[in-house]
């Protein structure tokens, strides 16, 4: 996938994205405080027009770094900042790219779930947007075919999806609820997976 | 609780307006948001800009010491809470001037959470930070777990030198580097006497029994690390003392600052007492005492209770306390 590829690729997923916004804020509604339905659609927002005001020259760690600015400021909350710093943390693994392949899209979700780990002090089975970011970055591990790499993206954050569920919310506002948490999937990790479908849909209508 | 409040959830932003109707020539806020201030004449072009920020109910500590000479920019956050790290974005973009930010603040687990988001935030706007904490505190960590210590009123020298060092024009690493090098060689301790009242809760935050007092307390309202018999301001004085100058290792030709601290409801006579104390020990070790700081720097609300610190200093550091500031809470001519 080259630059203008991937941008193009970004704005169409991310304008199926906003659909979900009202899932994300109901489901952030029982956990949190409600906010993530308006930082997904209007850092979604933001994030096109941002890109569409890129130079066609734009290289993939530039259009990673365009997302991660946009994103962060348009609805400025602790999961914006946090998604901010991942993008930019995989936009220094692209430094160099010109294309991206799949193994390069692997080493960007790596980069990003680390940074969410740092950044959110955060590890696997504490219930946060880390659990997907994780198991998607694992999934595409070895991935020669675009299609089955998506695919299986798609597959590993669903599943991360619902392993949230059975797991107590040890991160943020979520974790005051304590067992209450139990039973209600994590709308960060819901988030990812409807960005991962998201961006199959739109390769493919693309 | 008897306090002079409004509605509760109003004190900080009915203190940080006070602060700024008081003091327009010295501060201002960037925005809209009352959590962030900076200089009256942020940015400074050219030169490194210094953010801090924390908890409400330190005053002077964080946002006193935002002025010529000190720190550029504080975020603020409720009593005893981290300001979000959106707020100290802003206020770091309020004061860069071109050639970068160092954030430096106490090292307590929400304020650097929230400030490390910032980073990321400030690289993405293209403005580059450090981050330097202030960890003073002896009696909250062993030496050998010295980079784990939380931040207490030490912290002062270090908005003091570093906020010097980025008036005269030092690069982004040599201020960090001065933070730093202060912060290496600071030392603090308190003790308690009464607890803090929270205005939202307006509960104690910990109960003490006549005759008692708390030792190795931090700056929020939380007991010391161990409870003890109330003693003389000169036994206080001793053990305190005693304990910074084996932490920094002091010996006869030494030179410091000292810093004597209120910790809110603890009378300026008191303090002298123990400063009279502090400086006859200091000069019977043969460490000379170059600067003395006597007063509240970093309180914890109406606390009762003191906190000492030492800096050792060698020509530089000396020469950067010295250099002039002017602040709200702060002046040095």
């Amino acid at each position: 996938m080259d630059a203008t590829d991937l941008n193009e690729n970004i704005r169409r997923s991310l304008a199926l994205l906003i659909e979900s916004a009202d899932e994300l804020r109901d489901l952030d509604q029982q956990l949190g405080d409600g906010d993530l339905g308006i930082t997904v659609s209007a850092g979604s927002t933001a994030v096109i027009g941002a890109l569409e005001q890129l130079p066609a020259d734009a290289t993939p760690a530039e259009i990673a770094k365009a997302t991660a600015k946009a994103f962060a400021n348009a609805n400025p909350s602790t999961m914006a900042a946090l998604v901010a710093g991942a993008l930019l943390a995989g936009s220094r693994v692209w430094a160099d790219k010109t294309e991206i392949a799949i193994a390069d899209a692997q080493a960007f979700a790596a980069a990003a779930a680390d940074s969410i780990a740092q950044r959110g002090k955060t590890q696997l089975g504490d219930k946060t947007i880390y659990d997907g970011l994780v198991a998607v970055a694992e999934a595409l591990v070895d991935q020669t075919d675009a299609d089955t790499a998506v695919d299986a993206a798609v597959t590993a954050a669903a599943d991360a999806v619902e392993r949230t569920k059975n797991l107590q919310s040890r991160r943020g506002r979520a974790s005051w609820l304590q067992e209450r948490s139990i039973g209600i999937a994590d709308p960060g990790a819901t988030a990812l997976l409807r960005f991962t479908e998201a961006w199959r849909t739109a390769r493919r209508s693309g | 609780m008897r306090k002079i409040i409004n509605a509760p959830e109003a004190f900080v932003d009915e203190f940080v307006e006070g602060i700024l109707l008081a003091h327009p020539d010295l501060v201002k806020t960037p925005g809209d948001d009352l959590r962030v201030l900076v200089r009256a004449d942020a940015p400074q072009q050219g030169k490194v800009g210094i953010v801090t920020g924390g908890g409400s109910g330190h005053l002077p500590l964080f946002k006193g010491y935002v002025g010529k000479g000190l720190c550029s920019g504080v975020a603020i956050g409720n009593v005893f809470s981290s300001p979000s790290s959106q707020q100290i974005f802003e206020a770091t973009k309020a004061v860069d001037g071109g050639a970068g930010v160092l954030y430096l603040y106490g090292n307590y687990g929400g304020d650097v959470f929230n400030f490390d988001l910032s980073v990321d935030l400030a690289e993405l706007d293209d403005i580059p930070t450090r981050t330097v904490l202030g960890r003073d505190d002896v009696a909250s960590q062993p030496k050998e777990r010295k980079q784990d210590r939380r931040g207490v009123a030490g912290i002062f020298f270090a908005y003091k030198a570093a906020g010097a060092a980025a008036e005269r024009g030092d690069t982004l690493d040599e201020v960090a580097a001065v933070a730093e090098d202060v912060v290496e060689h600071t030392a603090t301790m308190g003790i308690g006497l009464a607890p803090t009242i929270l205005p939202t809760t307006g509960q104690p935050s910990f109960e003490l029994p006549d005759g008692e007092m708390e030792i190795g307390i931090g700056i929020h309202g939380e007991p010391g690390t161990r409870r003890g018999p109330l003693e003389t301001a000169d036994e206080i004085a001793e053990q305190i003392v005693q304990a910074l100058v084996d932490d920094l290792e002091l010996t006869s030709g030494a030179r410091v600052a000292v810093l004597v601290n209120g910790m809110g409801a603890t009378p300026l006579e008191e303090l002298y007492v123990l400063y009279r104390k502090t400086h006859q020990i200091l000069t019977g070790l043969g460490i000379e005492i170059a600067k003395s700081y006597v007063g509240e720097y970093a309180t914890s609300l109406e606390m009762a209770g003191a906190s000492i610190s030492l800096l050792e200093l060698n020509d530089q550091r000396l020469e950067l306390l010295n250099a002039p500031a002017k602040s709200p809470f702060f002046e040095e001519a």
